[in-house]
This record gives structure tokens, sequence and C-alpha cells, in this order.
């Protein structure tokens, strides 16, 4: 008798055969090769169609400009960036260039992932703006090459305001604290907040501690600060609203986006971290006469607002060094980050190239540059934000008083400090 | 094969269509196959066997059932009885060791994955989880130190708070809904595959998907429900943004988006416990909720332990929900087990303490699953 077994012997070793060379071919093929560059790139310009033409168009300039080099540009989602990011990177299949921000360097750098980028810049580096240069610097060395510059900054709703009676848009802590029980009466929540875990606290929180004059680190970025009086100050200043129903209640679960929020939805007058593509949003949403894009929100002591430079990072692992600090120069020249900042809305990290204003708010946004802080770089900042989220949660829902919130989430972050390697 | 089943009546003609199918399928021969037959037919109306064929002759003889009995269908009888197989012979037991390669053969791409994708990379899990394991991937042993840390840290013990009473609150409501459903469905004649579909779509559909409608549903401004609450005078109440709240309505969210699974299974269960059992019981003078609790229930109880045990580990893996729902909040009010994975693995890049959290995530489902074998299942076997 012929059995099942004779029968099925030939296929079934063909097939162990093929997820073999799968599986061979999968372990092998994750790096490039050495006349090969692959980046990682996120979707900068918001437009796909944009996004996708501008980034072909740089891959064709690059390889003319380059012959023999190949260069693959892979589109990644914003989405679990670090993640995916991290995974890779510690696998040994990171890209060999990277978009970073200034927050991601120090914890990348602390795990030696990353080459300075200093060669690939060396012809640039005097044109750039200072502060931009620095937010990627650590230890003396740059660890992304900034290729733009973002910024956010007040955006109003001129019709609720209207609404409300106010004739001036309120662009102080005072002017805002005095506009809420109007904008109240008119049954408008006054000031949009985000307080979900997932919300970066460099577009909620910070912005607030860095106006009351606070910091979130001490200077030697061994221990936390945020729980000073100045913190205390920005957080009084946050939960008072929330309670008087001036920021509204479905803050603890808005995660920093315009569309699906609050702001979006035209139930609050006004944000105080909005990026040229949120203006752009409620141009369309609300009709552009009723958008109003203001300077930077002034705190007790300091105006200033959130803005950071985007970044090109080198895998250290990278198999073409070479290549990627040649694409890397490449796209700091002038004509690059002219082009990118007319696809994608931003503002030039270079003060040698100013961006030919294309929004209808540029001129705003351009103002409030000069008040553009890119945060604290630290390689806990983001670990700290997730142990300082949920204590700010806890201050606004009335569970512990700023203070309390502020001391419990300093004593959890100075431990985390503590146990930095 | 339990009492009750044993005294099970041949089906009558009208039922015989559904009833013949699995048995076409039965070949006379007396090997392998025909041994898990019986395990396989338990709880379907099975009067093939000489055991059941001897029964109902007894029944027969009682007086009682005759015109029943002899109601089967000829082609009923003409099912030779098993024979049992002889001695086995040199010959045959190679035949039988080939046979076994064979089997052996056809699993083993399937094997070799399992293998490769899921207890390699356990394996690889456990012995992370005695590292601690940098991203540049330089690592180094550190023996129990992670789980150690593990045990003092309040976050850990507070995730693990929160995914049991998330547990304690997903599955009975996951259970009943799904029940409740799969026992109406039974009941229905009408449009059944209808519905049967129309209550397994939500199982099928995206989990974030579903956790974004239902948070629009809980909003305090304009949502759905605070709309519907607003009509009738009440709220606005914040399901999402009160520590009190916010599992159950999570709970309630997911329960909406699993029951679906539960409820094809129970189904299938329901329709296998025999007819002719309710029908006695029904003779014997019990109502419908009797018949339900004594007769169905019992009958049930295998298929409502896998359930229970698939829920319950599903329960514990929570992530998903409540990652798009509230990101943990408020004040990991619904920071669960997996979400503190998460963020030790991918906030905090601390890839062996993740790994440490991960096997004690394990241990939990598995000590939880052996104690609810016990409690539910104890009669399975």
């Amino acid at each position: 008798m012929k059995t099942g077994f004779t029968r099925a012997a030939a296929p079934l070793v063909l097939l162990c055969l093929a997820v073999l060379a799968a599986a061979g071919c999968g372990a092998g093929g994750g790096g490039s090769s050495a006349n090969q560059v692959t980046v990682w790139m996120y979707p900068v310009i918001m437009d796909p169609k944009a996004n996708a033409a501008y980034w072909g168009g740089v891959e064709k300039g690059f390889e003319r400009a380059h012959p023999g080099t190949d260069l693959r540009i892979e589109q990644q989602p914003w989405e679990n960036r670090d993640q995916k990011l991290a995974t890779a990177f510690g696998g040994g299949k990171g890209p060999d260039v990277v978009l970073l921000g200034p927050d991601q360097i120090p914890q990348y750098q602390a795990n030696g992932v990353l080459r300075p980028v200093d060669g690939a810049i060396r012809s640039a580096r005097a044109a750039y703006r200072p502060a931009a240069l620095k937010a990627m610097t650590l230890d003396g060395k740059v660890y992304a090459a900034p290729i733009y510059h973002t910024v956010t900054s007040t955006l109003y709703n001129r019709r609720l305001l209207a609404k409300a009676g106010l004739k001036e848009p309120p662009a102080t802590w005072a002017a805002l604290k005095a506009a809420a029980p109007k904008l109240k009466r008119a049954g408008i929540a006054t000031l949009d907040y985000s307080a979900s875990g997932e919300a970066s606290l460099n577009m909620s929180f910070y912005p607030l501690l860095w106006q009351a004059g606070g910091r979130v680190f001490d200077e030697s970025g061994r221990r936390t600060a945020f729980a000073g009086p100045e913190g205390v100050e920005a957080l009084t200043f946050l939960v008072e609203l929330y309670r008087a129903g001036a920021v509204p209640r479905s803050a603890l679960t808005n995660a920093n986006l315009f569309t699906d929020q609050a702001l979006g939805r035209q139930q609050v007058a006004m944000g105080y971290t909005n990026t040229p593509a949120d203006a752009a949003l409620a141009a369309q949403a609300w009709g552009s006469d009723n958008v109003i894009v203001g300077p930077a929100l002034g705190g007790p002591r300091k105006q200033v607002v959130f803005g950071m430079p985007g970044g090109l990072g080198i895998n250290a692992a990278g198999r073409n060094t070479a290549g990627a600090e040649r694409f890397v120069a490449y796209m700091t020249q002038p004509a690059q980050i002219a082009a990118l900042g007319r696809a994608g809305g931003f503002f030039s990290p270079r003060s040698d190239v100013t961006v030919p204003g294309t929004g209808a708010h540029a001129k705003e946004y351009e103002a409030a540059l000069a008040y553009a802080f890119p945060g604290e770089p630290h390689r806990a900042a983001r670990q700290l934000q997730a142990l300082l989220a949920p204590e700010i949660q806890a201050a606004l829902t009335g569970e512990k008083s700023p203070r309390e919130a502020l001391t419990a989430a300093a004593e959890a972050g100075d431990d985390l400090l503590a146990r930095q390697r | 094969m339990s009492r009750v089943e044993s005294r099970a009546t041949p089906p009558s003609p009208e039922e015989e269509p559904e009833a013949a199918g699995p048995e076409k399928a039965r070949t006379p021969v007396a090997t392998g196959p025909a041994e898990t037959r019986t395990a396989e037919a338990a709880g379907s109306p099975e009067t093939r066997t000489p055991e059941a064929a001897g029964l109902v002759a007894a029944v027969a003889a009682d007086g009682t059932r005759t015109p029943v009995a002899t109601a089967a269908p000829p082609e009923d009888r003409t099912v030779p009885p098993v024979t049992a197989p002889g001695p086995p012979t040199g010959r045959k037991s190679a035949a039988r060791r080939r046979e076994a390669l064979a089997g052996l053969a056809f699993v083993a791409p399937m094997l070799v994955l399992f293998l490769v994708f899921r207890i390699g990379p356990t394996l690889g899990a456990a012995f992370l989880s005695l590292t601690d394991y940098r991203l540049s991937g330089d690592w180094a042993f550190v023996g129990a130190g992670n789980y150690a840390r593990l045990l003092d840290d309040r976050l850990f013990w507070e995730a693990l708070g929160v995914t049991a009473l998330y547990t304690a609150l997903y599955v009975p409501m996951t259970v009943a809904l799904a029940l409740g459903t799969a026992v109406l469905l039974h009941r229905t004649l009408w449009l059944r595959g209808f519905f049967r579909g129309l209550f397994f779509l939500p199982y099928v559909t995206s989990i974030v998907l579903a956790a974004v409608i239902w948070k629009w549903i809980y909003e305090v401004e304009d949502g759905l429900l605070n709309t519907a609450l607003g009509g009738l005078g009440l709220g606005p109440v914040d399901f999402l943004g009160s520590e009190s709240l916010v599992l159950p309505s999570i709970a309630a969210a997911s329960a909406w988006k699993g029951f679906g699974y539960s409820m094809l299974i129970l189904l299938a269960g329901l329709q296998s416990v025999p007819r002719e059992v309710t029908e006695a019981a029904v003779i014997d003078g019990a109502n419908t909720w009797q018949r339900f609790r004594w007769v169905t229930l019992p009958l049930l109880r295998p298929v409502l332990f896998f359930v229970l045990v698939i829920e319950a580990i599903g329960a514990f893996q929570v992530f998903d929900a409540m990652y798009v729902m509230t990101a943990g909040g408020p004040v990991r009010a619904s920071y669960s087990l997996v979400y503190f994975l998460y963020d030790a693995g991918f906030k905090f890049f601390d890839f062996g303490y993740a790994c440490a959290v991960g096997l004690v995530l394990f241990l939990v489902v598995l000590v939880f699953s052996l104690i609810q074998r016990r409690l539910v299942g104890r009669e399975v076997d």
C-alpha cells in the first residue's frame, strides 16, 4: 500500500524548504547593502499625495547627484513611532537615517544607537539658528541635523468669542481667566486641553509650566523640578479653569488632536498649542473668517510656546554610514530646506533660508517662532511624561491637590532618574 | 457517555436529515478514527453503537416508547456494529507506524511554525526576563532582579488590580450576553442565520474602530448616551472620566464587541443538547426555567467552561480598548497589566522588565485557568 506518508513526503519537503528559505531571507534582508541608504520618514507633509510626490522627488534628485547610490525612503506612520524604532534598533535592523525630534535623541544616544552628524553638517553648521542646533546637541555633539522647524501658537474661534461679547482674544493667563465667565454665560468653554495619558506634555502641561517660569528637570538633569512653586501655580491655573467648566470635561481623554476634539467641534473658544496644520483644518471647518492665530500665550513670567526642529539622525550600526552622511548633507542644503518648508508648511531651521509663506497665517506663526522653545531634552523625558500625566489627571478630577499631585509625580520621577543607567 | 444521554431514543423521521449528516461520513472500518467517534458523537443523538441499540430494545420492551423506537428509518439499522480489532500482526503494526509517521508529517509544517513563532519567542522572553537588555543589543544577566523589582512596584500591583477587576466585570457580562443571545437564537427559527450573522458582526469589527465609536457614545459633551440621558432629565455622566465608571464602561463596550464568538460556541453547544432529554424533562413536568437550569445548563457545562476560560484569558490581556478609549486614565483607573507591560517595553525601553511582566501574566492566566477548571470543569472528563 502506498501510504499517505510517501505521497505527502515530496510536497512537505518542498514546503519546509520554502519556509526555511523565506526565514533565511528574512534574517539576512533587513539591513542595507553597501550602496543602499534606507531612510525612515514620517508623514511630515499632511497631504499624502504631496508627501509621496515630495519624497519621491528627493529620491530621484539624490540618486542623480550621487550615481551608484540606491536611496530608499520608507514612509512610516507617526503612531507608535518610538515603539517601532526601538524594536528595529533593538533587533539590529534600524534604518541608516531616521527623522528625530529633540526629545527622542537623549534616550537613543544613551543606548548607543545614534552616530553624531557633525561630519555631515560641517558646511551648514554656521548657518543654523543656534536654538535649532542646540536642541539637537548632547554632550557637545549634534545627533540630528535639523531640516525643518515646527511652531505652535494660540488659535481662536472668532465666532465664539463674538458670541460671548469678547472684543480682544485673550492672550495672557489673566485675560483668559477674565474671559472664562463671559464665555461660560454664552455656553462655551474657554480653553482646549489634552490630559490623555498618550498626549505629549510638550503640547499640554509643559508650556504652562514654562510660562509660569518653571522647568521640567533641574540644571543637572538628575532631578525633576516641576513640583516647585511655578509648577504648582501652572497646575492650579489649569485646575481652576477645569473646575469652573472653562476647560471642557472631555479634556481627560483628549489627545492633542484638533478634529475630534472640543476645539475642532466649536465647543471651546481657544487652544494654545495649535500648529499651522490645525489652523488650516480650522479654516475648512469653521470658515477662514472665523480663524484667528494669535501670539504665543503669555503666562505670569514668560511668553513661550512649544516649537521644535525635526532632524535627521544616523544609525551608529548602519551598514552605509558614508552614504547616510551624504544624504544628510544633501537634505540640509538651502534649496532642500526651502522645498520641504514649502511642501509641509514648515519654518526654516537655517537663518539664511526663509520659507516663502504659503499658509494664510504664516506671518503670525513666523512671529511666534521667536518664542518657540523645543522642550527640555532628557533621556528620560518621555518616561517622565508617563509618570506625570496620571497625576495631572488626579489633580483635575480633584483626587489630589495640585501640590500633592506634582509632589507624587516628582517622587516617582526622581526614582526613575536615579534608576537611569 | 453520561447516564442522561444513554436514555436517548432514536431520532424521529423529521429529525433525520439533520442527524444523518455526520453519520454518512462514517465508515464501517474499525480502525483508529472509529475509536474517536464516541467522543465526537457525545451529545448528539447516537443510536448506532451496540450499547445504545440495546437500550432502545430495553425501552421497547418496557412498552412505553415502542412507537418511537420503531419509527427509526431502516438505514439506521444497516450500519454494522463496531467490531473490535484483532491482535495486531507484524504487517499491520508496520502499516500503523507508517500511518502515524504520515500523520506527523502532515502536522509537521504547523508544528515547525508553532515552534519557531510561538514556543521560540516564549522561551526567548523567559530568558530576556532574567536580563537587563538595552536597545543597542548589549545585555547583562540580572537573575531574578526584574522579578524582585516587580514585587516592589506599586504600579504593577495597581495594574494587576485593575486587570482583575476588569476580568471580574467583563467575563460575566460577556458570557451572560452570549448565553442569552445563544438561547434566543436557538429558539428562533425565523431568519436565524441572519440574526446569527448580525450578532457576530461586532466580533469581526476592528477593536480600535469599535473603541473609537464607543468613545463617542460615552462622551460627556454631546455623546449619544448622555444626550439620551439628558432627554430623560439625567446626567451628564462622565463615563470615561470617572474612576469608578471607567472600567464598567470599557467592559461593556468590549463585551458588545466580543460576545459574538462565545455566542456561536454556546449556540453550537445548545444545538448538540439531545432533544430527547429536554422532551423527557417536559414529560416529567419541568417548566421552561427548570429545563434550562437542570437539563440544558449541566449539559452545556464543558462548552461553558471553554467559553469562560477563553473570555477570561482575553480579559487578562486587555489593552487596545483602554489604549484607544482612555489611555489608561483617569489616574490609571484603566491601566491594565498589558498596558503596564507595553509602557515598560516601549516607553521605558526596559525590555527585560517587560518580559518579566509578560511571564507573570502568563502564570496568572495559567493559575486562573487551572482554578476555573477545578471549579467549572469538574465533570468535564
